[in-house]
């Protein structure tokens, strides 16, 4: 096997947490907020339901092929060519959108305080330090986040905390004053951002204990939709009808926040907190491209493309979007669609087949036995 | 894991951060010593005849590094001018913005600004595009207060306040005791989406100096709030009446109250120790009304007249007066700004809007004809908890008490 | 391997040749009674010769019996030395001799006897200079590998306390001793001790710091993966948890492998005290390392970067220091930093009559001059000062070197990408220490990957009677390092 190395279901959760989080906490209250009004704390919960049903898929897939992942077991399900082509799909794709991560992080940089830096010096430092951790596989990406998580998950909420005096109550209501309808399709955008779970497919193989894998998947989507809704929470109540024209509600929160005069502007301190969380995201993206590109050429070490594809990904990032208006735009009108076609439509696909292929085949074994 | 492939690999990634570290060390794209930036502590707009606006920012001054030196400069112990006025006139604020870099030798930092000015007259004409500006710029605090001037806000920002470092610092630390309103470009920014959409500001003038002093040597302090339909000012109400708008808008945090108990002389005063308020609307038969609830807790802090304020019974009269002081209050200042002004600062039709949203949704395009006969009544509950140290009666009549 | 033969010619002519020119060996011809020839060698400065006289010589020599004496009655009735040992072989014989033990010879006899009476000038046992504590034992291992197994062996007074001796060095004939407690020690991990250090072939190990590179797993990593101490209570807890302890001759820094980073963080004290305070200074050493690592490139950060981070009043107070100063941020960082290292090298160097002026000297630049001449801010000095200080608390002084290493790289990335260079440089030192293992065990064990057990050493200094387990390095034989429910009880063993 490529990846030696071997992770605890609970390393796996710790690792999804931010990747999921990381950009998402940035433009969600934004995003959701322009169609969800002020329901918008309810759309992560609604979308949460695609990414319990697709760490389901993983698993049940997981537990068809349990020693694959789904760039080798898509070949067994389709037969080669398809196989391959499906594959060739996930690697494009996962190319695209860890550019796109990457983009994200560095407008993110750039817009807000390295407003002069060359965008791909952003990009390129990061993908440095990422690279460091994907080199070292699984184990060491698990480990850091094993590290680096809990301490950021407590920290965000200590940021909720120490706004606590500044929000509203009042903003909550009219509690859904359209009915479910914003608050859905408000969701819709989020729902991209669940489907990333789909990356758990890839590291149930490297489980110690596989038998948690499921429950941990399951936590891990809990709690992202549980800080998905606190943020919208906090957006809201700080800023009510004012998030949906912010770009970076979260952060502009941060900066509100002023205790005793002397803990005031800590936005710079969240910037880098924050950047810690995007570190594992995309490392974690970065990992799975790695290990993909390497199991889909059959490769016998994935270590030798990592650097090559750091450099590609630092080019994904400046082709995938000319600007940031783009960047959102498409975030928040096509990309769903793509998304979720990728990441939840293709496995629930092949969930199938492997199905059919398998009653057949006890079908068959019950006539010749 | 194979460790002779780690320490390959280790070797390759300590020569690319060599790398790395060695070019980035040649580029500091947005190093900024703290030398080189103009510290902007305060920023005024004014309107200027020829139609454009000017900017006119206040600059500290880093002067007198040791101790020893400052002795030397400062005569009478007063210190020497830390502070520094430029402006610049523009069409928008950051046009005038980079005109005034152009006098300006330091990169203009607005990190620690934490005081705009608006000059009355460029606040009748609308100042939203301006605190658009306030928002969009990244450097910007959220924080930053707004306040709207009698007189020119260069005028303002040019005094020298004998208290506190500079008059920005005064006029954010008199913001922030909340004695009147205190909006922040966050609040205001968000008053301007309500359904509503208008607002209200705080209204500072230039306290007259003391006989004798030089005419700078003074501040600017707040008297008032200016009030807006939308962005665009539309009068201004006075202390007192201010006191009553923010009763409505559950922001009264401190005050003292004055009362003449009934046929008494003199005055029974009470400080404010915690207030709440909130309002219900209820729309009844096609009729849109309002109940302001309000609730605080005052403790006595003078006496000037001969009542017994430790007896329950004078207490419970106090608080009555109190009540309907603060309802004559409230009334008053619905008075000028609901009937006459016509301006939503109290946020009604948030509260509508939350309450009934769907008649609101009906409505919402008439709101400008329903506010003005919007009906509020006010119920109110002030309690009066302490005497404070000195118990019973005054001190000039005790001994009148004691006798009988 | 070339054997001694049995004419005692033969082996005085090889050995006089393989010593040839060295003066300090001395050849002592003699007969025992009256006709058997034997020659005593010994080195000189390194033998006991005062007993030698007594109780080897003169016995011999006023020996009466006529004929060959058997070695064996030799040993038995003549030699009143309690340590000999039978040699056979040149090359163990040139050995014995060159560490200080006299060998005896005797014509037409095998084997030949070496004679356990090295003795040399060594330093008595004194209270280690490096690792001071409050409370706790004083002593602390000398140069003298005989002296330091001694020390551990009065700690752990256990036969399971074993030990491997090994000789390293071609020229130098460094002994070098691993101890370990059998029935603690997990198997794996003593083979890959052993096979380490089999593997060294070098000239000469002086102290040992060579042995310590030689056998690490990251060579590469600015972090020690190997602890090391010149105190036998830290060393002796490393055996009991399950640690294996290389001594090395001519050295009193022994080696404890493996560790984690934790350990580099730990001082012996921190169990000797109340478990409160342990668990306080733990956190407080915890807290001073991250200032010693981020202090100067966060100063650096916020006020080249993040103005708008600082308090109003303390940037407008900044401001006015540095209003004079013709360095940017960094520059004067780097320079002051580099300025304290200077001192404290130069502290450390120096003879300690000039030290105490090198001192007052570095006061005075550091301090008083640099800020009034006006090329370094008087805030620039305290943040170098307290990251000074700071680094100092680090019990270990490799681990605290470490640290200071870092905080260039650090300071260079805080100049270039502020604070995100900064969090950027964090994470790459989180992923090597991820990266990087000591002998096996993970680096960052047990707080990634996580073992909650064993957390409480690591994040509070858990009381000794909560303890219960030692920590799982490799293996996971005897786990168990005290049974269950000690926790004391005024009403234990009343009823």
């Amino acid at each position: 096997m490529l990846e030696r190395g071997k992770i605890s279901a609970l390393q796996m959760a710790f690792m999804m947490n931010p990747t999921i989080l990381a950009t998402g906490l940035l433009l969600v209250p934004a995003i959701t907020a322009k169609t969800a009004k002020q329901d918008l704390w309810l759309s992560p919960i609604w979308a949460s339901f695609i990414g319990f049903m697709i760490v389901f898929v993983a698993y049940r897939l997981h537990k068809l092929y349990p020693k694959e992942t789904m760039f080798e077991y898509s070949e067994q399900i389709l037969g080669k060519i398809p196989g391959k082509m499906v594959g060739a799909i996930f690697v494009f794709y996962y190319f695209h959108v860890t550019g796109i991560i990457v983009r994200e992080y560095g407008e993110f940089i750039s817009g807000t305080f390295l407003h002069q830096t060359p965008m791909v010096v952003v990009f390129s430092t990061m993908i440095i330090v990422s690279a460091m951790a994907v080199y070292g596989g699984l184990e060491v990406i698990g480990r850091c986040s094993e590290m680096i998580v809990p301490v950021l998950l407590v920290l965000y909420l200590v940021i909720f905390v120490m706004l606590l005096k500044d929000l509203d109550t009042k903003n909550f209501f009219p509690m859904l004053e359209n009915g479910l309808g914003p608050s859905l399709k408000g969701s819709v955008v989020l729902q991209s951002w669940f489907s990333e779970f789909i990356l758990v497919s890839f590291f149930f193989p490297y489980l110690r204990d596989h038998d948690k894998g499921m429950k941990w998947g399951m936590i891990s989507v809990f709690s992202v939709m549980f800080y998905m809704v606190l943020t919208n929470v906090m957006a809201l109540l700080l800023f009510g009808k004012l998030t949906a024209s912010l770009t970076y509600p979260v952060m502009v929160a941060a900066r509100y926040i002023s205790i005793a005069e002397f803990l005031a502007h800590l936005e710079s301190i969240v910037i880098a907190l924050w950047v810690a969380g995007t570190f594992i995201k995309i490392t974690v993206f970065y990992y799975v491209l790695v290990l993909g590109i390497a199991q889909w050429l059959k490769l016998s070490d994935f270590r030798s493309i990592v650097l090559p594809i750091g450099f590609l990904l630092v080019l994904f990032g400046v082709w995938s979007a000319p600007n940031l208006q783009v960047l959102s735009h498409f975030l928040s009108t096509s990309a769903p669609f793509y998304l979720l076609s990728i990441q939840a439509g293709i496995p629930v696909i092949l969930l199938i087949i492997a199905w059919i292929k398998k009653k057949r085949q006890q079908m068959k074994g019950k006539l010749i036995g | 894991m194979n460790p002779d492939y780690g320490q390959a690999n280790l070797r390759k990634i300590f020569f690319l951060f060599l790398i790395v570290f060695v070019t980035l060390l040649t580029g500091c794209w947005d190093r900024k010593e703290v030398n080189d930036l103009a510290l902007i502590r305060g920023a005024g707009i004014d309107k200027k005849q020829n139609g454009k606006m000017e900017l006119t920012v206040l600059l500290y001054i880093p002067k007198g590094g040791s101790s020893s030196e400052q002795g030397m400069e400062g005569p009478g112990g007063g210190g020497t001018m830390q502070t520094l006025i430029r402006s610049a006139q523009g069409n928008t604020i950051a046009e005038a913005m980079s005109i005034l870099q152009e006098k300006l030798p330091r990169k203009i930092f607005w990190g620690h600004c934490e005081v705009f000015i608006f000059n009355e007259a460029i606040a009748k004409e609308g100042i939203a595009e301006d605190v658009d500006f306030f928002i969009r710029m990244p450097e910007l605090r959220e924080r930053s207060q707004l306040f709207i001037s009698k007189e020119r806000a260069r005028k303002i920002l040019s005094l020298l306040p004998p208290l506190e470092r500079d008059l920005a610092e005064v006029v954010r630390e008199l913001g922030e005791e909340k004695i009147g309103m205190t909006v922040t470009t966050k609040d205001f920014a968000e008053m301007l989406v309500s359904e509503a959409g208008d607002t209200a500001i705080p209204w500072i003038k230039i306290l007259p100096p003391i006989e004798g002093q030089e005419e700078k040597r003074t501040i600017a302090y707040i008297t008032g709030t200016a009030i807006f339909k939308r962005d665009k000012m539309v009068g201004k109400i006075d202390d007192s009446l201010t006191r009553g708008l923010l009763w409505l808008r559950d922001e009264v945090r401190y005050s003292t109250i004055s009362v003449t108990p009934k046929g008494k002389k003199g005055f029974v005063s009470m400080k404010l120790l915690r207030a709440n308020s909130k309002i219900v609307p209820k729309i009844r038969n096609g009729k849109w009304e309002v109940v302001l609830k309000a609730e605080a807790d005052d403790d006595i802090m003078q006496n000037t007249t001969d009542i017994d304020v430790t007896n329950p019974k004078v207490v419970k009269a106090l608080e009555q007066q109190l009540n309907s002081q603060l309802a004559n209050r409230v009334n008053e200042t619905l008075k000028e700004v609901q009937k006459d002004m016509k301006a939503d600062v109290f946020g009604f039709a948030d509260a509508f809007h939350r309450e009934y949203p769907e008649v609101w949704k009906k409505e919402k395009h008439r709101w400008n004809e329903i506010f003005p006969n919007v009906k509020v009544t006010i119920a109110s509950k002030i309690k009066i908890q302490r005497q404070g140290m000195q118990s019973g009666h005054p001190l000039i009549s005790s001994e009148k008490g004691q006798a009988e | 391997m070339e054997l001694l033969s049995r004419h005692l010619v033969e082996n005085e002519a090889f050995l006089k040749s393989t010593f040839i020119d060295c003066p300090d060996v001395i050849f002592r011809s003699f007969l025992i009674g009256k006709e058997t020839k034997a020659l005593l060698i010994y080195t000189e400065g390194l033998a006991n010769i005062e007993e030698i006289d007594k109780n080897v010589l003169s016995p011999l020599m006023q020996q009466e019996t006529e004929g060959i004496p058997d070695i064996q009655a030799v040993l038995e009735q003549k030699l009143s030395v309690s340590k000999v040992k039978p040699v056979t072989d040149t090359k163990q014989t040139v050995q014995e001799i060159s560490s200080g033990n006299p060998v005896m010879l005797i014509d037409q006899q095998l084997p030949g006897i070496t004679i356990g009476l090295a003795k040399w000038e060594k330093r008595a046992i004194e209270e280690p200079m490096a690792e001071s504590v409050v409370r706790g034992p004083r002593e602390g291992f000398t140069e003298t590998i005989s002296v330091n197994i001694s020390l551990l062996r009065r700690k752990i007074k256990c036969p399971n306390l074993k030990m491997k001796s090994l000789v390293v060095g071609r020229y130098s004939q460094t002994q070098i001793v691993y101890m370990y407690i059998e029935g603690i020690v997990d198997q794996h991990l003593l083979d890959e001790v052993h096979n380490r250090l089999n593997r060294i072939d070098i000239d000469g190990v002086l102290e040992s710091g060579y042995i310590e590179e030689f056998i690490e797993d990251y060579p590469y990593s600015p972090f020690p993966q190997i602890l090391n101490t010149e105190r036998p209570d830290v060393a002796a807890s490393g055996l009991l948890e399950g640690r294996v302890v290389i001594l090395v001759d001519g050295t009193p820094i022994v080696l404890i492998a493996p560790i984690s980073l934790y350990s580099l963080f730990q001082a012996s004290e921190d169990y000797y005290q109340r478990f409160m305070i342990g668990t306080l200074i733990r956190w407080l050493r915890y807290i001073l390392l991250l200032i010693a690592l981020v202090l100067p490139s966060t100063y650096v950060a916020i006020l080249t970067y993040h103005q708008e981070m600082l308090p109003t009043t303390l940037l407008l107070s900044i401001a006015k220091s540095r209003e004079q100063i013709p360095f940017p941020a960094l520059i004067e960082a780097v320079i002051m930093e580099i300025t304290f290292e200077a001192i404290r090298e130069a502290g450390i160097r120096l003879p300690k009559q000039v030290g105490s002026a090198v001192s007052i000297v570095g006061a005075l630049v550091i301090g008083q001059a640099a800020v009034s001449s006006g090329l370094v801010s008087a805030p620039m000095v305290m943040v170098v000062a307290i990251t000074g200080v700071t680094s100092f608390a680090i019990p270990r002084y490799n681990a605290s070197t470490a640290i200071r290493m870092l905080r260039f790289p650090m300071m260079a990335a805080a100049g270039t990408l502020g604070l995100l260079g900064i969090m950027l440089g964090i994470l790459a030192i989180i992923v090597h220490l991820n990266t990087i293992r000591s002998f096996g065990v993970p680096y960052l064990s047990p707080m990634a990957p996580m073992k909650g057990a064993e957390m409480k050493d690591v994040l509070i200094r858990a009381p000794w009677w909560s303890l219960k387990k030692r920590p799982r390095l490799t293996g996971y034989s005897n786990t168990n390092r005290q049974p269950e429910g000690q926790k004391p009880n005024p009403l234990k063993g009343t009823e």
